[in-house]
């Protein structure tokens, strides 16, 4: 059967469909929309991602997606140089910031150790944390890796390589999300929240 | 605890289906493949949020009646279950998976319980079954992947922590198996080994202790109905544990060996975690050359002796069915006893196999419970004493109807 669709068309189908979320048929919706909705729109979307290609880097610092170098958080005056806070994705720092709670420096390794998906310590950027570690007079560092198994083995993994190197080593509490109801928190929240109690 | 309503959509043969349960025996009779099965498998999921049977997972759907509606929801079990002091509604999802390419017959599962979502492991609890089945049998005969099957799913059902560990042990013990074969080729790190076996450890002598513990209990139960209901004496049973807990040996002389010290005092949480800790020490450079870890609960496995010897080499099958029987009731006995609670009976054409003693035997032990269902092609085998205490209730083509001529059918 010969193919109906023009190389152009079948060839930006074949591009969304390689997008996570999106299936055959979303795929060629997606270009069918793009190809009815006007050239201006269209050209847009290019120009969009011509730019987020061109524009965006690895801030040389920390780590995190940034346009220039060193990043905005590296580079302002006002933040706190003795915190570090140690995070998996871009997307945390941006959680994190909006707390408005922490006005320290971000490390983000990109990931976490996890062998079924092929990924270890050397596929992070943890020696580049280390290095950052021995120029720096660090007072504390936030270990803010996700508590699933692989974000608590890469914290695990970070307190080995890290040792004495800093005074104080410390990893994200556990325990009630703010809103929540007691009798509907699972038995182990409930538990790290206890472990974790405070004093008033 | 009973189930006073049961709502199934698209679930097996069901396009949709209400049906109100009272407590006490209910009899689904009908031809084969009516769906009379399928009714016990729903309550069996709820309860468990497994299958009785390991490969079947993906059938679960209707998946005619499916493709006719929106495919968003798509399939939906409710059961409103009563306990001794408070009314549950349990409501189980199955969502088709629309971006599934790769498995494109997937689905989704939701869990609500009194319509508020909750993670699948939550659902579990609140209603506790135990589930007869001819096929039972291969339970003495069949792999050791079924005996901790059930172990799990008997276990889970009331004793979610163990469930939350056997979860989490899993996920190790899969990113363990990958290191192991990463550091075999030469790409892994052996600096992030330690991390995952200290996990391994933790977990894995927690599920040990667990499995010890409900073994020794089920056994107990287990050797007292088959001497005093089943066989009058004339023989004695016992389920033995075998844990993988050394690895130098003949694996069956020290699962043995194992499973005995286990049952002693010096068996303590800390003594156990150092005897899996010293054990995975020792054979971690054979481990890393095979890419698995070769001891620890995924690979335990228990058996029945009869008379001293392995009832699945020795026995014969009247006797393996008569242990099946006699470890199903302990089961019904124990769960009781742990929860203060009887669980619900499903029993699934299992009295036609029985010789009359053994029927007798768990004809009483339904007509004690407080909800038992059973399926039976054929009403008849039944007593007349009995059918007058029971609902009756036909199957026919994914319908079910109240029987007009058994006893009293109640609506």
């Amino acid at each position: 059967m010969a193919n109906a669709l023009p190389k152009p068309v079948q060839r930006l189908i074949n591009e969304f469909a390689r997008l996570p979320g999106i299936g055959p048929k979303s795929a060629a919706r997606l270009t069918f929309y793009l190809l009815r909705v006007g050239d201006e729109q269209a050209l847009e979307l290019a120009d969009a991602l011509r730019d987020l290609v061109e524009r965006t880097r690895f801030c040389s610092v920390c780590f995190n997606i940034t346009e220039a170098d060193p990043c905005e958080l590296c580079s302002d005056p006002n933040r706190d140089d003795h915190l570090l806070c140690v995070v998996e994705e871009p997307l945390d720092v941006l959680a994190i910031e909006r707390s408005r709670a922490f006005h320290g420096r971000y490390h983000v390794l990109h990931g976490a150790i996890s062998p079924v998906e092929g990924v270890g310590p050397e596929d992070l950027r943890i020696e580049e944390l280390l290095a950052r570690v021995a120029q720096n007079r660090l007072q504390e560092i936030i270990l803010a890796t996700n508590p699933t198994l692989e974000g608590e083995s890469t914290a695990l993994y970070l307190q080995r390589r890290l040792g004495d190197a800093v005074p104080k080593l410390t990893r994200l509490a556990r325990g009630l999300p703010v809103g929540g109801d007691l009798e509907y928190t699972d038995e182990i929240t409930l538990g790290r929240a206890l472990e974790g109690r405070q004093e008033l | 605890m009973y189930i006073s309503h049961l709502s199934l959509t698209n679930f097996r043969n069901y396009g949709r289906l209400e049906l109100d349960l009272s407590p006490g025996a209910t009899l689904l009779y009908g031809q084969n493949a009516q769906g009379k099965t399928n009714l016990l498998e729903a309550i069996y999921y709820l309860a468990t949020t497994r299958s009785p049977h390991a490969e079947y997972d993906n059938q679960l759907l209707n998946w005619d009646a499916a493709e006719t509606e929106e495919p968003v929801v798509v399939g939906r079990l409710v059961a409103q279950a009563q306990t001794a002091t408070e009314t549950k509604r349990l409501e189980m999802r199955l969502i088709l998976e629309r971006n599934g390419r790769a498995r494109p017959n997937s689905f989704r599962r939701e869990v609500l319980v009194d319509r508020r979502k909750m993670r699948l492991m939550d659902l579990l609890g609140h209603l506790r079954v135990v589930l007869f089945l001819p096929e039972d049998v291969q339970l003495i005969t069949g792999s050791p992947a079924e005996r901790r099957r059930y172990m799990d799913i008997t276990l889970c059902q009331i004793d979610t922590a163990y469930c939350r560990s056997l979860s989490q042990y899993n996920k190790v013990l899969e990113q363990r198996n990958a290191l192991l074969r990463q550091i075999a080729e030469g790409s892994g790190s052996l600096e992030v080994l330690p991390i995952f076996t200290d996990k391994l450890i933790t977990l894995g002598s927690q599920i040990v202790r667990r499995r010890a513990l409900f073994l020794a209990g089920l056994a107990r139960e287990t050797q007292r109905v088959h001497y005093e209901s089943l066989t009058n004496g004339r023989e004695t049973i016992r389920l033995q544990y075998l844990p993988r807990l050394a690895g130098n040996g003949p694996p069956e002389q020290e699962s043995v060996a194992s499973g005995e010290w286990l049952s002693t005092e010096e068996a303590t949480p800390t003594s156990i975690k150092t005897q899996l800790a010293e054990v995975l020490r020792q054979i971690q450079p054979a481990d890393i050359a095979r890419g698995v870890t070769s001891v620890g609960p995924h690979r335990d496995d228990w058996r029945f002796l009869l008379n001293g010897r392995a009832l699945s080499s020795y026995g014969s099958r009247g006797q393996q069915r008569t242990a099946i029987l006699a470890l199903k009731m302990a089961e019904i006995n124990w769960m009781t006893a742990v929860t203060g609670e009887q669980p619900i009976l499903l029993l699934d054409e299992v009295m036609a196999e029985l010789d009359a003693q053994r029927r007798a035997a768990l004809l009483h032990t339904v007509q004690s419970a407080q909800q038992a269902i059973l399926t039976a092609t054929d009403p008849a085998m039944f007593t007349a004493e009995f059918l007058a205490n029971t609902t009756s209730l036909q199957v026919s083509n994914g319908r079910i109807s109240y029987a007009e001529s058994t006893g009293i059918s109640g609506q």
